[in-house]
């Protein structure tokens, strides 16, 4: 056997461990300062009228990643942009576990 | 080249292949924010589960140095024999030397929370409940860190005795016993 070829191993995985912790997000939103963002409690009222049961907010990419229980009960992660609140489209229906 | 002896049974290598495979899987596509990339995390890590579950069963039923009870050694032993690395005195065993048994151990129960707490984060009950989320993070991050113990001690031990240990998880096969190893 080679043991030169082992010493590759650790290379290897510290390589692949140094992969940037997030990639390209579902959605972005040019939403600029934060001064003009409205709160993430106006948001959660919004949905709450809506009929869904807001579990998490965090932001991505510049929106609100909401994680809730949409009005029928299904598990939905959904964008919304911090300024208009206005939903952001993600290319599906939002993810369902 | 020296005579071989089978140690590593078909099933047992085919749940340790597929188990790295879920597990590479489930790493790449947690850095990936698509729909599809989510989905294939979610199967990875129910493939994941999945080979765990069978690996429990074959540790009580399968083969000789599949078992649980072959190579889970008390602490008092795996401590001396931690001694014995640093001593570079160490024995070579045929199956799991106690250290490599222990990894063993914690790289079938952290994989196993992992996925679970993954599983967990997909129902209804824990859907978006932070710390289900952040526990599911640090457990995945505590395994990417003993795969990397793991592997050094693979690396390790494989340039002690002078045997390539990844070989031996491929093809089945180690070098048979010389005087002084434990069997």
């Amino acid at each position: 056997m080679k043991p030169r070829a082992f010493l590759l191993a650790p290379v290897l995985c510290a390589a692949l461990l140094s992969l940037p912790a997030h990639a390209t997000g579902l959605a972005t939103c040019d939403s600029g300062a934060r001064e003009g963002w409205q709160t993430q409690e106006k948001l959660t009222a919004m949905l709450k009228e809506k009929g869904w049961q807001v579990r998490r907010i965090k932001e991505d990419g510049g929106c609100y990643e909401v994680y809730a229980l949409n009005e029928k009960g299904e598990r939905v992660e959904a964008y919304f942009h911090p300024r208009t609140l206005a939903p952001v489209p993600t290319g599906s229906k939002g993810h369902k576990g | 080249m020296s005579a071989e002896v089978r140690v590593w049974d078909p099933l047992l290598r085919i749940a340790h292949w597929t188990l790295v495979a879920s597990i590479v899987a489930a790493w790449i596509t947690a850095e990936i924010n698509l729909d599809a990339a989510k989905r294939a995390h979610e199967w990875a890590g129910y493939a994941a589960l999945g080979v765990i579950a069978l690996r429990l069963a074959w540790g009580w039923i399968g083969p000789r140095y599949a078992r649980f009870g072959q190579f889970v050694r008390p602490p008092a032993a795996t401590l001396a024999y931690a001694r014995a690395v640093i001593a570079h005195a160490e024995p070579r065993y045929i199956g799991h030397n106690p250290l490599g048994g222990w990894a063993v151990v914690a790289l079938l129960a952290l994989t196993a929370a992992a996925g679970l707490s993954g599983w967990l984060s997909v129902t209804d009950r824990f859907w978006g409940v932070e710390w289900m989320q952040e526990l599911h993070e640090a457990l995945a991050n505590a395994l990417y860190a003993l795969v990397g113990l793991h592997l050094g001690g693979v690396v390790f031990t494989s340039w002690r005795h002078r045997e390539n240990l990844v070989r031996a998880m491929l093809t089945g096969r180690k070098q048979a016993p010389h005087p002084g190893d434990v069997d």
